[in-house]
């Protein structure tokens, strides 16, 4: 399958050896990425919550909505590139993990979801613009997508529980048992080729 | 602080974390995120505010009042999310550089933030006309965002104590 050969290809790239082989870069990555999606779900929900009419109900939604999601849109393309470069590391692992599908099934539905709005409530934005209470399909936009946020968090979060670094260049320190530490429990089966990683 | 943890570690709320660790630390990590997720953009609002890059529909008391209450609330969900972390899994967040340097952080920026709130509150115009307007002051919004941002950079980096080297705990075990 041409799918299997891209996969194995990105993950044989230089880019992805590079990042796998340091120490920092992986680790960097993973926390940039985390702030980005503080700032993509903390914006999404200011808006979702106007449009549910629980808070800044007094205001223009048009203009709360030209103040910040420029800002979500700046956060979100940081998180797809640090998330990208991520993926590359161990492309095929990423590829074929439940939640890393689970979690793009749910980005692309909240993209149709954006576009839902745009074609229902969008459309008659006028009339409801200083509305404290907006149109039916407004609220359901806005629940669904606060919904599928949270998901998408949880999601993300399940990744890193469910893979394995594919190559760990520089192992713990001599004389400290880390993945001990970050294990902790019985169900502790990873052997000394799967290093449990991003916890 | 080691033998603390490991203490911790054998009482009975840790060990029922550990003994359901493959959906419980999950779901408290999501939730913790979504915590952070609401008090960045919470910060976020009110610093633009102060940069009058966003919000200048709004005075600065009004914007305060719309996301402080929310900044609060979610400092109150990662305070709760946070303890039932270090509960579940005591070595791997107290024996860390990562943890300490940002419990720091973050007693500085809620001093900062609750700090501000107070002094918006007593000195309103004051505030709206005229330190708003200051360079210093928007200097410092910039600075207290970049500390939040280094918050959620150290909490990430718990699990990878390891870059500090010499400096994380974890390496002198």
């Amino acid at each position: 399958m041409k799918i299997a050969a891209f996969l194995e290809w990105l993950a044989a790239s230089g880019l992805a050896a590079r990042i796998r082989d340091s120490k920092y870069l992986f680790p960097l990555l993973e926390s940039t990425h985390v702030f980005g999606l503080a700032l993509v779900f903390g914006t999404i929900a200011i808006i979702d919550l106007r449009l549910l009419g629980i808070a800044s109900t007094q205001r223009s939604f048009q203009r709360m909505a030209s103040d910040i999601l420029k800002w979500t849109w700046a956060a979100f393309a940081l998180t797809a590139l640090t998330g990208s470069l991520m993926f590359i590391t161990n492309a095929p692992v990423y590829y074929h993990n439940f939640y890393f599908r689970t979690k793009m099934l749910l980005l692309a539905l909240s993209g149709i979801n954006m576009l839902v709005f745009e074609l229902t409530a969008g459309r008659t934005i006028h009339g409801w613009d200083r509305a404290p209470s907006p149109p039916r399909a407004g609220k359901a936009v806005a629940a669904l997508s606060l919904a599928m946020w949270i998901s998408i968090i949880f999601m993300g979060r399940m990744i890193g529980f469910t893979t394995s670094r594919a190559a760990v260049a520089a192992p713990p320190p001599a004389g400290v048992n880390f993945d001990d530490f970050l294990q902790g429990t019985p169900n502790d089966s990873g052997g000394p080729t799967t290093t449990p990683h991003n916890k | 602080m080691k033998q603390f943890a490991e203490w911790l570690s054998t009482t009975s709320p840790s060990v029922f974390i550990q003994n359901h660790n493959s959906w419980v630390i999950p779901t408290i990590q999501s939730i913790h995120i979504v915590g952070i997720g609401v008090v960045m953009g919470s910060v976020f609002m009110i610093y633009l505010r102060i940069l009058g890059w966003a919000g200048m529909d709004q005075t600065l008391r009004q914007t305060t009042s719309r996301f402080g209450p929310w900044l609060t609330g979610g400092l109150y969900l990662m305070l709760v999310t946070g303890i039932l972390m270090v509960v579940g899994e005591p070595v791997r967040e107290l024996v860390t550089f990562s943890f300490w340097l940002k419990m720091f952080l973050v007693a500085v920026s809620t001093l900062i933030a609750a700090g501000f709130q107070i002094t918006l509150r007593k000195r309103e115009r004051l505030w709206e006309e005229t330190l708003v307007n200051r360079r210093s002051i928007k200097g410092l919004a910039v600075l207290t965002f970049l500390i939040w941002a280094s918050i959620i950079i150290l909490g990430r980096l718990i699990a990878y104590d390891h870059i500090w080297g010499s400096w994380s705990p974890a390496t002198k075990a």
